[in-house]
């Protein structure tokens, strides 16, 4: 059973890392022939390698915001009893239950009321709103298991609060931190729905440029763009298998 | 009970409560320590003291308030009342980390990310100890636990009982004013757990340090410390030394959580116990009391010959060998006695048989019936 799921999720990128070789004009598998001029259309394309560049800003802003905010809230959460308390866990996972597009036009409606429609600010503030779920249920998850007592043992040992966290804490929960900075970016990197409301025209992400190139087009550069993608976060996997191993980002 | 009866009874109580003074001057002092959970008291009106070089225990069931009342020495649970002095310092509202102790915990809680050494030189870098001195220190602690081989292990790769002997190096490394220790031979197995306890007294002797020590295990406490405080409902029933609190129960409740022992409920009357069923042990020097109870150890209920003085019928209804000893449970005309004997191969009783047994009254001890 399990070779068939492992090969029904691999098959699509298959499909379209090899249709992206194609000599031919049109987009189709089995592709005709081999040649990478795809390749250098997409990576000389201002449009496609300018959204890419915005998406991997906006997402790596993004990560870094919602791991700030999701942390603390985590660890709030965690270890303080307080009124009101499951009402926040609730709303720090509410994005995730709440339809991405009556999300997307509730922003707009609230960015516009601030000015903030159409500008990067709003859109990163889109994308830590939808990245900060992951980023507080892995945290939790982890910190569940966490042995509180290893921290009394530094306190013990004459580290006050800030070093403890720094030393021992932080340290511990490494493996989280990590599988959440993975969930939390590539969600913000594949979303569409929120960037196409909180989207500008200077700031348009790779998804979205896809997205509308494809109302268009539908040519063969649209199947390297994906094998680019689908590389760079192969490329992130494997960076994150030697750094700290998958088995315990998992 | 007639009024002198009840003054003597517990006056004996209440000396014996109080116990003997801690040797040397008090390093940990506690007094009047109280903890309340909502309506819940978890240590009531709690105090002790620890005596330089002390190996004191607190013994008790789970949630007698033990391990709340090693919290508050250590600074992790705030106390509703009372006060802690450590060293001579009012320590009552510091955090724990500005607390001159030193705990090893129950899951021994080592830094899972650093190595052994690492593990030890934690504290010192706390405190800013220069890096020579930390390493020598580290050094000098590992070889006392003798693990300087593993120096370069992490945590994991260890065995349960090497854990705990780097827990104890680390928390001995700041040479603290007093060693906590957390039920510290409950993760462990029976062997080791034995082996163990003798290697951490050697280890404390070793180094002169004041220990406070909670458990549950009443050998481990009897075996270790050089006094018990018997902890129960928040409360102490008893402090004294291991033999005070085997030889001489202060309460009904200290009697059966320490060792196994008998109950019998009687009068005394003219230095006489006797129950109802007609059991009766000579107890020379205690008043008259109507309704008082007689703890009997195992070891002093013996087998009698056929014309023992003041000896009994009794009846077995179980018996379970240990090889040096077995252990009788009997049925007195309705009393239950338990019996600890040696019985020699083919004479060993099975259950249903009468034997004829005969109590020492050397050591029995007289306690007020509740």
């Amino acid at each position: 059973m399990r070779p068939i799921v492992y090969v029904g999720l691999c098959i699509p990128a298959v499909i379209i890392v090899a249709a992206s070789f194609t000599a031919g004009e049109a987009l189709r598998f089995p592709p005709e022939g081999f040649s990478l001029r795809w390749y250098r259309a997409a990576l000389s394309s201002a449009p496609f390698m300018g959204s890419l560049w915005t998406s991997v800003r906006l997402a790596c802003l993004a990560t870094i915001g919602a791991l700030s905010l999701g942390l603390c809230a985590a660890m709030a959460l965690d270890r303080y009893r307080f009124r009101g308390r499951e009402v926040i866990r609730n709303l720090t996972l509410s994005p995730l239950v709440v339809p991405m597009v009556v999300l997307g036009i509730a922003l707009l409606q609230f960015l516009a009321s601030m000015k903030l429609n159409q500008t990067f600010v709003g859109l990163l503030a889109g994308h830590v709103l939808i990245t900060v779920p992951y980023v507080v249920r892995t945290l939790t998850a982890s910190l569940v298991l966490f042995d509180r007592s290893i921290e009394q043992a530094a306190a013990n040992l004459r580290a006050p609060p800030w070093r403890v966290l720094r030393l021992v804490t932080l340290p511990i929960l490494f493996p989280a931190i990590i599988s959440a900075t993975v969930f939390a970016f590539v969600t913000s990197f594949g979303n569409v729905t929120l960037s196409i409301f909180l989207g500008t025209s200077q700031a348009t992400t790779l998804p979205v440029q896809i997205f509308t190139y494809v109302e268009q087009n539908y040519d063969p550069v649209l199947a390297a763009v994906s094998a680019v993608v689908i590389m760079v976060t192969l490329a992130m996997i494997l960076v994150i298998e030697k750094v700290v191993g998958v088995e315990k980002v998992a | 009970m007639n009024a002198r009866a009840l003054t003597e009874s517990s006056n004996v109580v209440s000396e014996v409560t109080k116990g003997p003074a801690p040797q040397g001057q008090a390093v940990v002092t506690v007094q009047q320590l109280t903890k309340m959970y909502d309506t819940f008291t978890a240590v009531d009106s709690l105090s002790l003291e620890v005596g330089q070089g002390e190996l004191l225990c607190l013994l008790g069931p789970s949630g007698c308030g033990k391990t709340t009342t090693l919290s508050m020495i250590a600074g992790f649970v705030q106390p509703t009342r009372g006060a802690i002095h450590i060293a001579g310092a009012d320590v009552t509202r510091l955090p724990p980390y500005k607390r001159d102790t030193g705990m090893v915990f129950q899951s021994y809680a080592l830094f899972p990310h650093m190595t052994v050494a690492a593990n030890v030189a934690f504290g010192l870098e706390n405190v800013g100890v220069a890096k020579v001195q930390r390493k020598r220190r580290v050094g000098e602690m590992l070889d006392l636990v003798e693990l300087g081989h593993l120096a370069n292990r992490f945590p994991r790769e260890l065995s349960g009982g090497q854990q705990q002997r780097v827990a104890l190096a680390r928390a001995l490394a700041l040479r603290p004013a007093v060693l906590l220790l957390d039920e510290p031979f409950s993760n462990l197995d029976a062997q080791l757990r034995v082996r163990l306890r003798e290697e951490m007294r050697r280890l404390i002797d070793a180094v002169d340090i004041t220990t406070l020590f909670v458990t549950h295990d009443q050998d481990e406490a009897l075996v270790l410390s050089d006094r018990i405080v018997v902890m129960n409902k928040g409360r102490i029933e008893q402090i004294g030394t291991p033999q005070e609190i085997y030889e001489e129960p202060a309460s009904r409740f200290v009697a059966e959580f320490i060792g196994s022992c008998s109950l019998l409920e009687g009068t005394v009357r003219d230095g006489e116990f006797r129950t109802q069923r007609g059991i009766s042990v000579p107890v020379a020097a205690a008043a008259n009391i109507e309704r008082a109870l007689l703890v009997l150890r195992p070891e002093q209920v013996r087998l009698s010959g056929p014309t023992g003085a003041r000896a009994f019928d009794a009846r077995v209804e179980n018996s379970s060998y240990y090889g040096g000893m077995t252990r009788v449970r009997l049925n007195a005309g309705g009393e239950s006695l338990l019996m600890e004997a040696h019985f020699a191969g083919a004479d060993v009783p099975k259950p249903g048989d009468d034997i004829r047994v005969q109590i020492s009254p050397v050591g029995v001890r007289l306690i007020p019936a509740p």
